[in-house]
């Protein structure tokens, strides 16, 4: 087998070409935001905002900074300046129930008008009804009523009190009601002067006295039924009076409301409850300032009731509404019903009911941020249900779980057509499909971003717009075109492939912002590559103290790497370390023991816990790889151990498998390893090296070591073969390939790379099956023959002895 | 009737009105002689005057008790009810307390001088006789008489014939300060001295109506002219009015209603007679004075 050469310089980065752009700044370019690349989510977004059916709702699914957002809205401007402007909405008293507000609904602007004329109609209360309560007429009236019945009340008395006169007999107020005594002279009998009347005139006086009660006490009882009838007589009149005072103004106000059979209705009931409450108009000045906004629930506040609470007003709107909720919070959804303060009880009433998410983009979109909306208590179940019921209740919490105890409202639900958009990873909507029930009929449609994009001229092209469009809003200097092709090797870079670039928006014009501080500090009309790359390095340092000290420590030999010298049984890997927003690479020497055994390969960072599943399958894997290739004619009576040396912390994934295996093959074959080379890459049953992530920072992890220690020519990476398209390299790792004394070698089979590290070919099976003697794995395959051997000689020694 | 407003003009020479340097008040705890304390105590302060409180214990009721067949039938009781002495006794001091309490408050608000007494006996007659001692009486229209709704209470009726001293006699629901005042005036010294009175009791910035009663054809601009020259610079709205000569009580009352002022000044001593100003009393419902000088 035939070893691989080293990749050329081309090979380990892909420029970009700023002679490909038509334009030399990015001033050029209008600044108009394009999403490219991404065509199945827009695709899915057009879908879901097109589908007017129940429950094809959108979840916009995605790593953060993908574009989602913009995406969506910019998909949403260009549809809903279009769509119909939805009605507003309102709450108004209820007079039949005051537990449960009415919801009104509205054409567009006319909720506003509604509640500044019902304003302007109370106040104009205070005057119409005092002046028609004062009108002579109606004085006049009152009177006569009042009159009538005092009349009749008086004369009923009087004709008692002449009957009594008649026998002079007086009837006397006392200080409770009225007796009858006999008088003369205007002066009530003395007992004595009584006593010496004869004895039939006093029987006389006594009867008529008793008679006179008698008719006393009917009239009596008939003062109350006077007096109810003068009440109903006077209210009938109040009624009249209020009413013809009052018909005008209302029959302005609903004329300005033409056809709209609940408004109509609705002023209707407002007019009958005002004649029952005319009273409540009559009242000073000083009993009228109670009808302010803000002492809505205050105890007397009578006239709120006509007060028009107008929670969706869409009268200034420009088409469908586009919401975005902040902070999904229960009752920023649903809405709130507020409470006052009153004397140490919480008082509300329907003026107090504030409006949500819901109402605001109630005929239109909403837009909230999946992850916040499950942070939020009991938001999500909310959210479900208006969308299932397809209605606004709101419902307070506190209410709901008892966590207060005072009179509230249940307001009249709002008939709900939203269009609800979630954004979120994709680990939220896979969670919520595979758990929650509700979730598949409510969001039935996936708006998938991609992580990267294709490295095209189209999406080359898209990215000079963004870094055109986040220059120009956010007033930054502008680009040259080789600052642009700088930006796009970066989203290459990010992408961890040199055919694709980074969809992370977000990243990108984090470095636009970056590159215009330094481009102004550098006294940049536009910014060039250079500030670009010094943005990039700038970030690069400020997040790598970590690196720093570990490299230190290398250096210092405190964390022990060899690079210069050949060992038996140890190896250089590479890990990647992700810390904050940097990940780097650095080597770890990688040891394997043999002794003789039973086959086993045992993997330390498994023993104490501190490996991964996935690593501890790779380790497992290659046993699979040397039972296979040198277990077939004997046992394999080793037993082998693999550790990464210095190693305090976790340890996972398989990128080590093949490093793993080169060590332990040197351990077999006693033939010492190179060790200016570091390995990476994962290893199959078959020998095949495969991919593996992060190939960037492991070879720059590794070539900064080299570099600090003195580049002699020597030193490389063996990487599978799989990975060359990841390679976008730092410029002075592809500087150093350039001039031959840094290499990356790129390999396909495990048999290629340990030719690579120990100078000695891993030989092929001659046609007896047995490998070359002086190669790799005929050395192995006698090293194991020898084993076996003299684990066949200990067993039977054993057993003999046994015996 | 001829209306005719004037602005208010020099001071001339005037008829001093009646001294009132004590005012009587009967106070029977009824709506009315609440209304009366209350302006007694406003004039008292006004005119620097002593304020009396008057309350009588009613003989009649005290002796109808002691009667056998004595009982009382209550509005709201379904039966009529003995009436024990000793409760009465006890309600009338009850009343008694109230009043005087009444009085105190009124007193205390207006900063006045004052002094209350009981009087056992016959109400009428009692409260002429106490006010015999003070310069004004003020009474309510009605008291707690049972059919005296429209028309003057026994007290009322009886301070008029038998007392020749000024009389105040207030209606519920008359506040002093928000009313214009109305004065009948026919050229007679008796009808300047209410005019006088009349001046005094009006508050700043309320109307002044006079009703001028001329004696005989073209009296009325005389008397106008007499009479402004009468009025202090204060008063800045006075308001004329010309009446025809009439001498029903009836006639008159619906010439004052139609000025619809507050209360009215007259006296019994003028030009008209005496009955038909009894008369005008008796049927009109406004708070009156009738002024004896």
């Amino acid at each position: 087998m035939s070893i691989p050469s080293a990749l050329p310089p081309e090979k380990v980065y892909r420029k970009c070409d700023p002679a490909e752009f038509s334009f030399a700044t990015t001033e050029e370019l209008d600044g108009a935001l394009e999403i490219t690349g991404q065509e199945r989510a827009l695709e899915a977004i057009s879908f879901s905002i097109g589908m007017l059916h129940d429950g094809f709702n959108l979840f916009a699914l995605g790593p953060n900074g993908t574009g989602k957002e913009t995406a969506v809205m910019h998909y949403l401007d260009t549809i809903a300046p279009d769509a119909g402007i939805p009605d507003d909405w309102c709450y108004v008293y209820n007079f039949e129930k005051p537990r449960h507000p009415s919801a009104l609904q509205l054409p567009p602007g006319k909720a506003c008008k509604l509640s500044s004329d019902m304003d302007r109609m109370v106040e104009a209360l205070f005057s119409v009804l005092p002046t028609a309560f004062s009108s002579e007429n109606y004085q006049a009236q009152e009177k006569i009523i009042r009159e009538t019945f005092q009349d009749q009340q008086s004369s009923s008395i009087e004709e008692i009190e002449k009957r009594a006169a008649k026998s002079d007999i007086a009837l006397i107020r006392t200080p409770a009601g009225f007796a009858f005594a006999p008088v003369k002279n205007g002066e009530v009998l003395k007992p004595e002067e009584f006593m010496l009347l004869g004895e039939n005139e006093r029987d006389k006086i006594e009867k008529e006295i008793e008679s006179l009660k008698n008719a006393m006490q009917s009239v009596m009882a008939q003062i109350p039924k006077w007096q109810r009838e003068a009440q109903d007589k006077i209210k009938e009149l109040n009624r009249q009076i209020a009413g013809f005072a009052i018909r005008p103004l209302f029959t302005e106000l609903t004329s300005g409301f033409g056809s709209i059979e609940q408004v109509s209705a609705y002023l209707d009931k407002a007019e009958k409850d005002i004649i029952d409450h005319f009273d409540h108009f009559l009242e000073k000045e000083s009993t009228r300032q109670e009808f302010l906004p803000g002492m809505s629930a205050m105890k007397g506040s009578f006239f709120n009731r006509y007060k028009v609470n107008v929670l969706v007003d869409n009268g200034t709107a420009k088409g469908a509404p586009v919401i975005i909720e902040e902070k999904p919070a229960c009752q920023n959804l649903l809405g709130d019903i507020e409470h006052l303060s009153q004397m140490g009880t919480l008082v509300t009433d329907f003026t107090l009911i504030k409006p949500g998410a819901l109402h605001r983009a109630n005929g239109g979109y909403l837009l909230i941020d999946a992850r916040r909306l499950l942070m939020e208590p009991l938001a999500w179940e909310t959210l479900k249900k208006a969308l299932r019921t397809r209605q606004i209740r709101i419902e307070s919490l506190a209410q709901l779980y008892s966590l207060i105890s005072t009179v509230s409202l249940d307001p009249e639900p709002i008939p709900l057509n939203v269009k609800v958009i979630l954004l979120g990873e994709r680990m939220l909507y896979y969670l919520l499909s595979n758990y929650d029930p509700d979730f598949g009929e409510l969001f039935k449609v996936e708006a998938d971003f991609e992580d990267d994009l294709r490295n095209t001229s189209e999406s080359r092209m898209g990215y000079a717009r963004i870094v055109a469009a986040v220059a120009m809003e956010g007033k930054l200097c502008h680009f040259e075109r080789s600052a642009v092709a700088r930006i796009i090797e970066h989203g290459s870079r990010l992408s961890g492939d040199a055919e694709k670039v980074s969809a992370h928006m977000q990243s990108i014009a984090d470095l636009v912002r970056e590159t215009d501080f330094y481009a102004r500090k550098n006294n940049r009309r536009y910014a060039t590559a250079e500030d670009v790359q010094q943005a990039i390095d700038a970030r690069i340092m400020r997040a790598s103290r970590i690196r720093e000290r570990i490299r230190e420590a290398t250096l210092r030999n405190t964390i022990l790497i060899d690079t210069d010298s050949e060992k038996t049984c140890q190896i250089n890997g590479l890990a990647v370390y992700g810390l904050g927003g940097l990940s780097f690479g650095h080597p770890g020497r990688i040891t394997a023991r043999v002794s003789i055994g039973k086959g086993e390969v045992l993997d330390i960072e498994r023993e104490v816990e501190m490996g991964g599943p996935i690593h501890s399958k790779g380790v497992l894997i290659l046993s699979g790889f040397l039972a296979a290739r040198f277990g077939i004619e004997q046992p394999l009576s080793l037993s082998a151990t693999l550790v990464f040396e210095q190693s305090y912390s976790g340890v996972e994934g398989d990128s080590a498998s093949s490093a793993e295996l080169y060590a332990l093959l040197s351990a077999l074959s006693e033939t010492p390893i190179r060790q200016w080379l570091a390995v990476t890459g994962s290893v199959n049953q078959h020998g095949e090296i495969q991919a593996i992530g992060g190939v960037n920072e492991k070879i720059e992890g590794f070539f900064d070591l080299c570099r600090a220690r003195g580049l002699s020519g020597k030193h490389g990476v063996l990487i599978p073969a799989s990975n060359i398209d990841n390679l976008m390299l730092r410029s002075d790792v592809v500087d150093a390939v350039r001039q031959g004394i840094f290499s990356i070698y790129p390999v396909r089979h495990i048999d290629e790379g340990i030719e690579l590290l120990t100078g000695i070919p891993a030989g092929e099976p001659g046609r007896d099956g047995l490998y070359p003697e002086e190669s790799i794995n005929g050395k192995v395959s006698i090293r194991l023959k020898e084993m076996a051997l003299k684990m066949k000689k200990y067993s039977s020694e054993s057993n003999g002895n046994g015996e | 009737m001829q209306e005719r407003t004037h602005s208010n003009r020099k001071n001339h020479e005037k008829p001093g009105p009646p001294e009132i340097r004590s005012i009587a008040v009967g106070i029977d705890c009824s709506p009315h002689s609440l209304a009366s304390l209350k302006t007694a105590a406003d004039l008292a302060s006004r005119m620097h005057a002593e304020l009396l409180g008057i309350f009588v214990e009613d003989i009649n009721l005290l002796r109808l008790t002691e009667l056998p067949f004595c009982q009382e039938i209550r509005q709201y009781s379904p039966a009529p009810e003995k009436i024990e002495s000793t409760e009465l006794e006890r309600m009338l001091r009850s009343q008694a307390r109230q009043a005087e309490a009444s009085l105190q408050r009124e007193a205390e608000i207006f900063r006045v001088r004052h002094s209350f007494s009981v009087r056992r006996g016959n109400v009428p007659k009692e409260v002429v006789a106490a006010a015999l001692q003070a310069d004004l009486l003020v009474l309510g229209r009605s008291g707690r008489s049972p059919t005296c709704r429209k028309g003057l209470g026994s007290t009322a009726r009886n301070a008029l014939s038998g007392s020749l001293k000024s009389i105040l006699l207030m209606h519920e629901g008359y506040a002093a300060e928000n009313e214009a005042v109305l004065v009948l005036c026919d050229g007679s010294d008796a009808s300047k001295a209410a005019l006088a009175i009349a001046i005094r009791m009006l508050r700043p910035g309320n109307t002044l109506h006079i009703l001028l009663l001329p004696q005989y054809e073209g009296h009325e601009h005389l008397l106008e002219s007499e009479l402004s020259g009468q009025l202090p610079p204060g008063i800045l709205r006075v308001e004329y009015h010309v009446l025809p000569p009439v001498s029903d009580s009836r006639i008159l009352a619906r010439y004052i209603r139609m000025a619809d002022s507050g209360l009215l000044v007259l006296s019994d001593r003028m030009n008209l007679p005496a009955e038909t100003v009894h008369n005008l009393i008796n049927d009109i419902d406004y708070p009156i004075l009738l002024v004896r000088s």
